[in-house]
């Protein structure tokens, strides 16, 4: 298909300044670690984007993709101890808004 | 034809994205996201990525947000009316200014960055009728070049799960009812 893979790069602009955006002005924890896969999915968008306008008809340059894989496993990881620290935090505060996490003065 | 589906699942996938950061409650957000993340599946599944729509769906929305559904569940947290929850009262103006300022400037960048310069001449994207990603050629990469960051991911895995048990454990003191209940005291 002749999609232009630029397109693809104004697609991860946009979902990466949502992240941010969400990221930064969500108060809620839970919806600030969305924002964060978010965010890497703006980035492995890049990644095949990339890997698409550097493969030529004969031979795919699929670099792209392996780092996508790798950054897949990360968002797990991200995701399975940032859930963890949420649970923990509940159970210590009982609420899931990050600016009742004070006690470093931040 | 393919083209205006990609435009209408792009458009699909950032109203998506907008969802997870304006939704009320955060069970909204993990659908919203669902959302999004199904369009991206199709939008790789367009772009010549077969492998990476497969991994999408079935890692993204069927383990990771699954997890945030669970949480959310779990902590009893799905419940709506309490209106948007911006940050605190006394941060709010600027944290909200800051992030209005920090997403429009880097949609910006990104915009002018995939517009200008940066880019080799897309002349490859013309014929992709079979896939980008051979299946031969990625597993070649990724168990051949990249043997040694694929094990070390595996380690990571196993790091974060025994991180993850001793993070979300109960501790003693704060566990109910345990008068002098397990055998095991200390740690932690």
């Amino acid at each position: 298909m002749n999609l232009p893979s630029e397109h693809l790069l104004y697609l991860a602009a946009g979902l990466f300044a949502l992240g941010v955006l969400g990221f930064v002005v969500r108060r809620n924890v839970i919806v600030v670690l969305m924002s964060i896969e978010l965010m890497l999915n703006a980035a492995n968008l890049t990644f095949l984007a990339g890997s698409r306008l550097h493969s030529t008809p004969g031979s795919p340059d699929v670099t792209g993709p392996v780092f996508a894989v790798f950054v897949i496993v990360i968002a797990a990881v991200e995701a399975a101890v940032g859930l963890a620290l949420i649970i923990a935090l509940y159970r210590l505060k009982h609420t899931v808004a990050s600016d009742s996490l004070s006690e470093m003065k931040g | 034809m393919a083209e205006t589906l990609f435009y209408l699942l792009a458009l699909l996938a950032l109203a998506g994205a907008a969802g997870v950061v304006l939704a009320k409650s955060p069970m909204f957000s993990v659908l919203s996201l669902l959302v999004s993340f199904f369009a991206l599946s199709v939008i790789y599944l367009l772009a010549g990525f077969q492998f990476m729509a497969a991994v999408q769906i079935v890692v993204y929305a069927g383990a990771i947000l699954v997890l945030f559904l669970f949480v959310i569940m779990l902590l009893d947290l799905g419940q709506l009316g309490r209106g948007i929850e911006l940050s605190t009262a006394a941060f709010h103006g600027r944290s909200a200014r800051l992030g209005a300022v920090l997403a429009v400037g880097l949609a910006l960048v990104g915009l002018i960055s995939a517009q200008r310069g940066a880019l080799p001449p897309a002349a490859p994207a013309a014929g992709h009728e079979g896939g980008i990603d051979g299946l031969p050629q990625l597993a070649a990469l990724l168990y051949g070049r990249y043997g040694l960051a694929f094990e070390a991911t595996g380690v990571l895995l196993l790091v974060t799960m025994v991180a993850v048990v001793a993070l979300a454990k109960r501790q003693r003191k704060n566990l109910p009812g345990s008068g002098q209940g397990g055998g095991r005291r200390g740690g932690a």
